[in-house]
């Protein structure tokens, strides 16, 4: 990350970014100091900023019950801090990126798969999967979850829409498969199993993207290593299982 | 465009008069002079904006009240650092909370509570009864966030609902990260424009 040189260009650009902490921590860095000596820029990236708040109203949510009296009992036992006597900021924590984060798997699986394709329709194709990712991944109740293989360091990480009756499916660090055998993704249900598509091979470890829909309540997601052209029932035992939320 | 949430649900627990309905600044004011009474009207001002919006990038209740109370403590220690000529009170408490949640999505530390929590499988994902505060803010929101075009929306959202980058953002929509910086930046001008934020 951090090894464009934005610098060179408008840093302006960034404003944006930055208001929505879109930035990564080096970046961030970067255009902070630039906002320090641009009076014009500092007045923008406020009005952004407040902007960018107001898109928390549609998020707003209840609570958990007991969280107040915890909150009013932690507080008692805090010393407030004096005022400070430099404009303060809040510290941004120089963090490595976590692996299991939906956003972060799920672009660079998408990255890795761009790849492959190349005609001006498998272009177009792959921008309508982008979007359809995009579209589970901003469902109101998305949820992601990751899941380890029954054995070695394999895992997948699962993005699901209740809404959108829909998951979309990454693994990462599952075992390379001979050019005879494909894993298989199943969807588990209670009239027994259903073929929900073929991983794509994986690239750097980890296979793209796949889209599933039509998901029903009680559905569980299942992978099993399959002939390279399918199969229509699991022929050999799970290598994952994951029971999607309720 | 689904992209931001649509809940509906009543107004709960947040009409309450008094302290509540009183200038958020002059309660963290009153909070930077040590008061737990502005504190806990602070509290009802904004936890439901804390919560909702650590609970959108976090996509998990456990961790999003976890980040409720970073959060707030940290509006109690901080409370005299606040300075309104900088923007506005909710902004401040906002941005507080969107960063530690942002923080704290892409740092490893939730991977591991998501693993241990993908073992229970009984846990309830999304029982939370919604309640929307300022209904009006947030339908005047969603207008100005469907005024936008798609590209403009769907970067701005995998950004500020669930904590993308704008080169995960570049990558997930499939468009250069060139394009997605300009499309944030003139997104959320149009925003502040239809919103009529200075």
């Amino acid at each position: 990350m951090g090894r464009f040189s934005w610098h060179r260009a408008d840093p302006h650009t960034l404003a944006g970014a930055y208001a929505l902490d879109a930035l990564d921590a080096a970046d961030r860095a970067r255009f902070e100091r630039h906002l320090s000596g641009c009076l014009a820029c500092s007045q923008e990236a406020r009005g952004l900023r407040e902007a960018t708040a107001l898109l928390a109203e549609t998020a707003v949510a209840q609570p958990p019950d007991g969280l107040r009296d915890r909150v009013l009992a932690a507080a008692a036992r805090t010393r407030p801090a004096p005022p400070a006597t430099s404009p303060a900021r809040p510290a941004w924590p120089g963090r490595r990126w976590g692996m299991a984060i939906a956003c972060g798997v799920l672009a660079i699986a998408l990255a890795f798969s761009g790849i492959a394709y190349s005609t001006q329709h498998q272009l177009h194709q792959m921008q309508a999967r982008s979007h359809a990712i995009a579209a589970v991944l901003n469902a109101p109740d998305a949820t992601m979850m990751t899941v380890r293989a029954s054995s070695g360091p394999g895992r997948a990480t699962i993005v699901m829409s209740h809404q959108a009756r829909s998951l979309v499916f990454t693994s990462a660090r599952l075992p390379v498969l001979d050019a005879a055998h494909r894993y298989e993704l199943w969807l588990m249900g209670r009239s027994g199993p259903r073929p929900a598509g073929m991983l794509p091979a994986g690239r750097g470890g980890m296979t793209p993207p796949v889209i599933v829909t039509g998901l029903r309540d009680g559905d569980q997601v299942a992978v099993t290593i399959e002939p390279a052209s399918g199969s229509r029932q699991p022929t050999t035992p799970m290598i994952l299982m994951a029971a999607l939320p309720a | 465009m689904t992209d931001d949430p649509s809940w509906r649900a009543g107004d709960l627990g947040h009409g309450q008069a008094g302290p509540a309905a009183a200038d958020l600044a002059a309660l963290l004011t009153q909070v930077g002079r040590g008061s737990d009474a502005a504190f806990a009207a602070v509290y009802t001002r904004v936890s439901g904006h804390v919560f909702g919006i650590a609970r959108s990038v976090l996509r998990d209740p456990a961790q999003a009240e976890e980040v409720t109370q970073e959060v707030l403590l940290e509006v109690w220690r901080d409370a005299a650092r606040f300075d309104a000529a900088r923007g506005s009170a909710m902004a401040w408490v906002v941005t507080l909370a969107h960063r530690r949640a942002v923080d704290r999505v892409r740092s490893e530390q939730a991977t591991a509570a998501r693993e241990q929590r993908v073992a229970r499988p009984d846990i309830s994902y999304d029982v939370v009864t919604e309640a929307v505060q300022t209904r009006l803010d947030a339908e005047r929101v969603r207008r100005c966030l469907g005024s936008l075009t798609p590209l403009q929306q769907q970067a701005i959202s995998l950004a500020y609902y669930r904590g993308c980058t704008y080169r995960e953002v570049a990558a997930l929509l499939d468009v250069p990260v060139g394009t997605v910086k300009t499309r944030m930046r003139d997104g959320l001008i149009r925003l502040r424009d239809c919103l009529g934020v200075e």
